[in-house]
């Protein structure tokens, strides 16, 4: 019989921080109002929760309103990517790329053909270089109009109104990448050796409007936040990752860079045609909430500096190796390849091993989401819960990427 | 006789109190909807009826549908109390609010303490139902509502005071008479007027001060165990309170019902047309309270509780006594009034986002700069 006074047998990381709660009261470190010491709780954020995007699962210990320990629980969205290379060809394995890190799936897909190319050895055509470098900025740019939206959206019903500006503006990309790739959010567009279809008709002046259109709506989000006295409030020297941090936990991508690490892979590990462009690395001093947020608006610009140049410089020529059809069976000759790849979140990389079959020995994604969620409970301990919630949402996290 | 009138009077005006309840419910989330989505540069609901009227009857009707569900461990009494209890703030303090000339339910002598005494009844339903939830999101949010309503009726009851001292009276039909010939206390005292609309946004529990349900942070908070009609409840109660609330601050500081030609159409003793200038100017203020809601981030719990105690109860003190000192020493204090009510309102709009700006900004200098 259902007894309905029995409550369930709580699973490990409540299990977790309930003995951290214990082992603090042991030491002496548990709150203590007029020797009761039963008032820390813990709260189960996740994985449905509204300012998790996605299935995140922090296991949150409050004493009141104050964020005492954090335990961040992952895997709810795991679905073996990484075992599934290793059935299936390189070049079955594109579209599966896709899915893994699903708000810049390709640059993932950049970063899996580029690790491929560099195990087999092969060239990438001029034209398709300048292809991938334009795509993979405008994703950059979407990537980012979701991360700052959410994270408003996280702060504010004002969020609500901004993340709709901000989905609206990433409708643009989307169509243009549809336009090129025919589709909106799984490209599938990445060829070894080059990409799937040249650039259609037209497409480059519709990118150009687009670059003319854009920093007037980057002017109209920092006017509805960066003056706002309760935004600055809420964001300003709160959530503060120190460049120690940074090099203890793997930080990287703008969070990093917030901190003042000039760390930005498309300048210090150079890969495609990026050596020949012109463009800054964004860096700010204070590392907090702000600086994060400072971070990825001005990298918006750099990325249009990019991609603007990328249309001037666009050579003629092929997209693909040899003839129109791409290599479908290629094997790689046994060895290793790893390949980062300045993801809109931090280094993406990707490391292969081939036996010299026609699939993939073994697969192995380095997520900068991954790393990132390490920090988590340094970041959040001793803030209160709204703060958590804010420096969460700036930290951006993926949950396709992390759980892959 | 004379009783059976009575009893028939108190049945017509607390019928209309629910109807007014509940219609303003359904006009406010209509009209909150579209309006955001006019704000996010959206559509929002216009597929139900010409417009998209008729979309929060059928969420009405949706929540009605709803299987009445009750978390095991809850309390079973206090759960299906506090969304019964919630509505009792809104409806009864129409009790004291005049729709329009000669219609109004009681001119009750202590009418703004009244108003301000029932107020706090929804504190008391809500912390109910977060705590019977069971819930640690509902007990949270509820901890929360109940700190903050607290913490904001005190500058409410500072600001009303003043309104209270200028006319001379608390009862409201006397202070809507006061304000005849345009002579609103909004003029005379836009700062305090200030007070009480931020003070009535916490009340509320509107954005920026919507931390007791911020859904961000604690899903729906005290109402996040509460489903179909019991949750609809809590949420025509703080629908509703939009309208209430802006009748409120209405009736006391721009004039009530009065305007051009109020009482052109009368019979049975009431004045008609009033009742459309006391409506247009609550959905004034109804349409500000949407807008404010959209354009200021959430505060933190401690800034919030900051404000309340270290900004809006002392500079409500302080008016207190500039008001009782004009009234009492200056002799055309009509004019003493105007002048420092505006004066003060200018210096706190004008003063407060820089002033704040500024310790932000000292404050981030003194912040360490990790980039060594």
């Amino acid at each position: 019989m259902y007894d309905q006074f029995e409550t369930p047998e709580p699973d490990e990381a409540v299990k977790l921080a309930l003995r951290r709660i214990e082992e603090s009261t042991a030491r002496g470190e548990g709150s203590d109002v007029d020797g009761l010491a039963f008032n820390e709780v813990v709260v189960n954020m996740g994985p449905q929760h509204p300012s998790t995007h996605g299935v995140l699962r922090l296991v949150v210990t409050l004493d009141g309103e104050l964020v005492k320990d954090v335990i961040p629980v992952i895997g709810y969205l795991h679905r073996c990517k990484e075992k599934l290379a290793e059935k299936r060809t390189y070049f079955q394995y594109i579209p599966i790329v896709d899915r893994t890190e699903y708000l810049a799936s390709i640059n993932c897909e950049w970063a899996y053909v580029m690790t491929v190319e560099k195990l087999a050895g092969m060239q990438v055509t001029r034209r398709a270089e300048f292809i991938r470098v334009i795509t993979g900025e405008l994703m950059r740019i979407a990537s980012h109009l979701v991360a700052v939206g959410t994270f408003t959206a996280d702060l504010s019903p004002l969020g609500t109104a901004m993340v709709f500006y901000m989905f609206r503006d990433r409708e643009i990309i989307l169509d243009l990448m549809e336009e090129l790739t025919g589709a909106r959010m799984m490209f599938n567009y990445y060829r070894f050796g080059g990409v799937r279809y040249d650039l259609p008709d037209g497409w480059v002046e519709k990118c150009r409007d687009f670059l003319k259109m854009f920093p007037k709506k980057i002017k109209e989000y920092e006017a509805l936040v960066d003056t706002n006295a309760v935004f600055l409030q809420r964001t300003q020297a709160k959530g503060v990752i120190t460049q120690q941090d940074v090099v203890d936990y793997g930080i990287t991508g703008p969070n990093a860079r917030a901190s003042g690490i000039d760390l930005d892979l498309r300048r210090t590990r150079p890969y495609s045609v990026y050596p020949e462009l012109d463009f800054e690395v964004i860096t700010a001093q204070h590392g907090d909430i702000f600086d994060r947020y400072r971070c990825r608006m001005d990298e918006m610009r750099e990325s249009l500096k990019i991609i603007e140049q990328c249309l001037d410089m666009l050579p003629k020529g092929p997209v693909q190796l040899g003839s129109l059809r791409a290599p479908y069976v290629i094997t790689p000759p046994p060895g290793s390849a790893y390949v980062g790849q300045e993801n809109p979140r931090g280094e993406y990389g990707t490391y292969i091993e081939s036996d010299g079959s026609r699939y993939p020995y073994r697969l192995k994604y380095r997520d900068p989401c991954f790393c990132n969620l390490q920090l988590f409970p340094k970041l959040l301990s001793g803030n209160k819960i709204a703060d958590a919630v804010a420096i969460s949402g700036s930290i951006d996290l993926v949950l396709g990427g992390i759980d892959r | 006789m004379d009783i059976l009138v009575d009893i028939l009077r108190a049945v017509l005006f607390v019928v209309i109190a629910y109807a007014v309840v509940f219609v303003a419910a359904l006009v406010n989330i209509f009209y909150e909807r579209r309006f955001m989505a006019f704000i996010g540069d959206r559509l929002g609901p216009n597929r139900t009826g010409p417009q998209g009227v008729l979309q929060s009857v059928a969420d009405a009707f949706k929540m009605m549908g709803k299987e009445d569900f009750r978390p095991l461990l809850a309390d079973p009494v206090l759960f299906t109390l506090a969304p019964v209890t919630v509505m009792i703030g809104a409806v009864s303090i129409q009790l004291v609010i005049p729709y329009t000339g000669g219609f109004m339910a009681t001119s009750l002598n202590v009418g703004v303490i009244f108003l301000v005494a029932i107020t706090s009844f929804t504190t008391l339903s809500i912390l109910m139902g977060g705590w019977a939830s069971r819930n640690k999101y509902s007990l949270v949010g509820a901890l929360r509502a109940a700190a903050q309503m607290i913490s904001y009726e005190i500058p409410m009851l500072l600001s009303l005071l003043i309104v209270a001292m200028i006319v001379g009276s608390l009862r409201v039909d006397v202070i809507v008479a006061f304000q005849a010939n345009y002579e609103w206390i909004g003029f005379y005292a836009p700062f305090t007027f200030l007070m009480f609309y931020i003070a009535s946004i916490a009340e509320l529990n509107r954005g920026p001060f919507d931390l007791p349900e911020s859904e961000s942070e604690l899903v729906a908070g005290y109402a996040t165990e509460y489903s179909g009609m019991r949750f609809g409840m809590f949420y025509l109660n703080e629908y509703a309170g939009l309208t209430i609330m802006s009748m409120v601050a209405v009736t006391l500081f721009f004039g009530g019902w009065m305007g051009p030609w109020a009482g052109a159409i009368q019979f049975w003793g009431i004045e008609w047309i009033g009742i459309f200038w006391f409506l247009a100017k609550t959905y004034v203020l109804v349409s500000a309270l949407v807008w404010i809601r959209f354009s200021i981030p959430r505060l933190q719990v401690d800034q919030l509780m900051a404000f309340a105690w270290k900004i809006l109860i002392p500079l409500g003190l302080v008016n207190i006594l500039a008001t009782a000192a004009i009234i009492l020493w200056v002799p055309s204090w009509k004019w003493g009034l105007l002048v420092f009510g505006w004066v003060s309102f200018f210096a706190f709009v004008g003063l407060f986002d820089p002033i704040l700006k500024r310790r932000l900004r000292k404050q981030r200098e003194r912040q360490p700069v990790v980039s060594a």
